[in-house]
């Protein structure tokens, strides 16, 4: 067996053990670099301490798919992911889950240091905002306007620049 | 929180409130100290994650979102961490002077045993705690980075930079110390652990934290720290050391063991060095163990070619080849010391005076040539500059040896007489490889030969005899030979040569034609009475010969068979001239008065020996006068003809032993004997021999002048005006390969066109080309 597809125990914050691929859990740079550390973990399990159950099992189906994405370097992760809002698309699909299970991927994603899907997280935001006024936002996000009026004259002033006309 | 923490030290516990920074630094100090100073028994998974997730914890607490403000320095979010970052550095801080106050108790090699081990541990924790740290890489540190602060590290640099600053500036001295006397040692002989040298290196390597991009390592602290002081400490050490062992050993023994520390330098380079050490360490190896004696053992190059010492030059050849210019002096002392060899084996020769033997003469100079060519290509790798101090020496003593101190056309004379015997057939057989080996060794001189004009008049002189008397050994080996000689000095030089060699093949055709025109033309009374006879048709100006000095009436019995052939000729060619070449010309006579075993004699005569001869067809006695009168000789042929004739008997003069003049008469000697059949009476004459050499030497003065005037007349044709100087000098470069002018006779030569017309006076020293 190599190394890849040697089995790692997981274990969520709320105490459910889930089994997965090596190579499937180092798509996470804290298990990896974990793993690097102090060896392959053998039975003990990896408490996986800010990640629910629900979520850690969404983080890992995304990670099983891309468990033959190359690893991106340090350098490259600068220009081209970044620029650009098309998600493929797996991962769009992916995504289709309600708000509050898309924040908490991104969440996870930061914390387990998984950078594309972090990338994908993002992205799937911005989409949402694209293309949408303020009120709109506020609407699909759920957000209480706390401005005043003249605060947001301001604002509204500072960003003009940006405005798409 | 004592530093002396035992692993089992409890750990406090992981901080509730993630906005607390006092709880979560007592927490993760603990977990820093843990991998700092146990980590060999361990850190379980636990601790790893909770400590990674305390730091991502701070990091994104929710006071992160209540500090955005608009007067922030920062684009966007505020990012926290900054307490955390300072804390470690402050750890780290609080670390390396434990560390240090341990590592000067230290010395020598327990320092070096203690700085590798302690480096060791600091990096690994290091490279933990950046793993730890990595949120706060990824975001704190990151920004700060990008903002262009120049001070702040990602956390496995940090590490770098607190030993370099807290450890490595006190410390390097007394480490590199140990070092170098731990490098000593094994130049001494004895056996030393390798790998801490190099763990050392690899430790200064690690330190070099690129200023402007601290991602990344340049060489600039091993550099400093390392490479500078283990270079000073070699050259250091050769220093005295070659100079102790100069002292009580001999240079030739110096040589080696200073090839073998160059080696022992070169393989510990791989060893424990960076390979960038290699060009420095070997230049100042070069300049403590080379350059520094060079003097020396240049002095000793000397008394090793006096003694053959090859090996030994061969190692002195390669060690000052190292050094620049090491070898200047060494291939003027080759050339010197060639030169004077080769003076040497000729002046052994010498002695012979007139006779010498050309044979002896050439293989004294192949043999310094050939022993110090291969000298060359032994000891000095065949390298060109030697093989021109080579040449250069054999040039000067090929053309400038005691042979030829009076004449200085004796070498070329010589060798061309050489190249001759070589090519004459002879008793023994020559094997054809030998032969191309002996034509190879003259082209081996010739090359060297200055006076190469000379050379070729004397070599064509003596292809016209092998030529004409059909004495050649062969005609491959002579075609070989010429076409040598025009691979060597070009078409124009062998020109005359080709013509003759043609020539001979043509008058063989032309001699068949006339056969078979004969044996149509004849009947069979003719052909009774006629006399068997060849010919060869010589062209003017090719051959290197003159017409007969002496007046020649042919004897009547031959002059009907040449009219027939003249006859024959001027048919087949009109409007060409036959000039017959008595001189050359040579025949048999049978002597049917006096017998061998009741076979008859026979003589072989020159054409003037046979007009002689055949004058006592008519009468037993012939008197002076009426030889002199019939054959129509003068004087100076008769006689030393006669002379051979007298000499083995065939007359005898009367009254007996009377001198050749009016007055005497010859009788034909019916008692003649010899141990032969075959009498060879054609033998050339002494006086002409060296008529001829002095004729030689008269017309290569004339064409000498001949080929200077058309330099001249050449160079100021497209010139048109020109400098005296520069004109002489020019001429010098256009005829120095057939021979090496005297300035004085290129001056001559310039009067004698001024005076002709064809060059003009012109003011400032200027000459003119008149058309």
């Amino acid at each position: 067996m190599s190394e890849g597809e040697q089995q790692v125990k997981l274990v969520s914050s709320d105490n459910v053990e889930i089994l997965t691929e090596r190579k499937i859990a180092e798509r996470s740079m804290l298990i990896k670099n974990m793993i690097e550390d102090l060896g392959a973990p053998g039975e003990e399990a990896i408490p996986i301490m800010n990640v629910s159950e629900a979520v850690l099992r969404k983080v890992l189906e995304w990670c099983a798919h891309h468990k033959n994405d190359p690893t991106p370097t340090q350098d490259d992760d600068a220009d081209s992911r970044k620029k650009t809002t098309d998600i493929e698309d797996w991962d769009q699909k992916f995504m289709q889950v309600d708000q509050e299970m898309l924040f908490e991927i991104i969440l996870a994603a930061n914390y387990m240091d998984i950078k594309a899907l972090l990338d994908v997280g993002c992205k799937t935001v911005a989409n949402m905002i694209k293309s949408k006024s303020p009120e709109e936002i506020r609407k699909t996000f759920n957000i209480q306007n706390d401005f005043t009026p003249e605060e947001e004259e301001q604002i509204r002033r500072e960003n003009e620049w940006a405005e798409d006309r | 929180m004592s530093k002396a923490a035992a692993p089992a030290n409890p750990p406090p516990p992981m901080p509730t409130s993630r906005e607390d920074i006092n709880g979560t630094w007592r927490f993760l100090e603990w977990g820093v100290e843990q991998i700092m100073s146990h980590l060999d028994s361990g850190v379980d998974l636990r601790t790893y994650m909770s400590l990674y997730t305390s730091i991502h914890n701070f990091c994104t607490a929710q006071k992160a979102v209540g500090q955005t403000n608009l007067t922030s320095n920062h684009r966007g979010a505020h990012l926290l961490g900054e307490e955390l970052y300072h804390r470690l550095n402050e750890y780290l801080k609080r670390h390396l002077q434990g560390v240090h106050a341990e590592m000067v108790k230290h010395s020598d090699e327990a320092l070096l045993t203690y700085y590798i081990q302690q480096w060791k541990r600091y990096t690994t924790a290091g490279s933990y705690n950046n793993h730890l740290f990595r949120y706060l890489n990824r975001h704190w540190v990151k920004r700060e980075m990008d903002e262009g602060k120049k001070d702040v590290f990602d956390i496995y640099t940090l590490h770098l930079v607190r030993w370099k600053e807290d450890m490595f500036g006190s410390t390097q001295n007394a480490v590199m110390d140990a070092v170098l006397r731990l490098v000593e040692k094994q130049r001494n002989g004895e056996t030393i652990e390798q790998s801490k040298v190099k763990e050392v290196v690899l430790s200064f390597v690690a330190l070099g934290i690129d200023e402007a991009d601290s991602t990344k390592t340049n060489l600039e602290v091993y550099r400093q720290y390392f490479e500078r002081p283990y270079i000073e400490a070699t050259q250091q050490y050769y220093k005295n050391e070659s100079s102790t062992f100069l002292a009580e050993n001999s240079v030739v023994d110096y040589m080696k063991k200073a090839e073998r520390r160059l080696d022992e330098e070169k393989e510990r380079v791989p060893l424990f060095l960076l390979a960038e050490i290699m060009q420095p360490l070997m230049k100042c190896c070069e300049a403590a163990l080379i350059a520094d004696h060079a003097v020396l053992m240049r002095d000793e190059f000397q008394i090793l070619l006096d003694n053959d010492r090859e090996e030994d030059m061969a190692r002195m050849y390669k060690l000052l080849a190292r050094i620049p210019e090491g070898l200047d002096p060494l291939r003027n002392r080759f050339e010197n010391h060639v030169r004077r060899a080769g003076l040497l084996s000729v002046e052994k020769v010498a002695d012979q005076g007139e006779s010498l033997d050309p044979k002896a003469f050439v293989d004294a100079l192949l043999e310094v040539h050939t022993q110090y060519a291969t000298l060359v290509q032994s000891a000095f790798t065949g390298e060109s500059e030697f093989v021109r101090s080579l040449d250069n020496a054999c040039r000067e003593y090929i053309n400038r040896n005691k042979v030829c101190a009076k004449n200085s056309a004796r070498s070329p004379q010589m060798l061309a007489k050489h190249a001759d015997n070589v090519l004459k057939r002879s008793t023994k057989a020559t094997e054809e490889d030998d032969m191309e080996k002996m034509l190879n060794q003259v082209m081996t001189v010739f090359k060297y030969l200055e006076d190469k004009d000379v050379f070729q008049k004397f070599y064509s002189q003596t292809l016209a005899k092998r030529l004409v008397h059909g004495t050649s050994a062969s005609p491959d080996a002579e075609t070989s030979m010429i076409s040598k000689l025009k691979d060597a000095s070009g078409f124009e030089y062998t020109n005359k040569l080709q013509r003759m060699f043609q020539d001979i093949q043509t008058s063989k055709d032309l001699n068949s034609a006339y056969d078979d025109w004969l044996g149509q033309v004849l009947d069979k009374e003719d052909k009774k009475g006629g006399i068997d006879a060849n010919y060869q048709i010589l062209g003017t100006g090719f051959w290197p010969l003159q017409p007969p000095t002496t007046t020649f009436t042919p004897p009547p019995s031959i002059v009907k068979t040449y009219e027939r052939f003249q006859n024959f000729y001027t048919q087949k060619h009109g409007g060409r001239k036959l000039t017959w070449l008595w001189h050359l010309c040579k025949g048999e006579i049978r002597a049917n008065y006096a017998k061998l075993n009741k076979v008859p004699y026979t003589f072989q005569v020159s054409t003037y020996q046979m007009a002689i001869l055949l004058m006592f067809n008519d009468s037993d006695n012939v008197s002076y006068d009426d030889m002199l009168a019939i054959t129509g000789l003068q004087k100076e042929t008769l006689d030393p003809s006669l002379g051979i004739m007298l000499k083995a008997k065939v007359i005898t003069a009367s009254p007996e032993g009377a001198t050749p003049q009016s007055g005497t008469s010859y009788n034909l000697n019916y008692g003649f004997r010899n141990k032969k059949l075959k009498v060879n009476l054609n033998m050339a004459i002494k006086s002409e021999q060296k008529q001829e050499v002095e004729d030689t030497q008269k017309t290569i003065e004339e064409d000498r002048k001949m080929l200077m005037q058309s330099a001249i007349v050449r160079i100021m044709k497209s010139r048109k005006t020109m400098k005296h100087q520069l004109l002489v000098g020019e001429t010098v470069t256009q005829v120095k390969s057939r021979f090496s002018p005297k300035i004085p006779d290129i001056k001559k030569c310039i009067d004698i066109l001024i005076e002709k017309e064809y060059l003009e006076r012109l003011d400032n020293d200027e000459l003119g080309y008149l058309a």
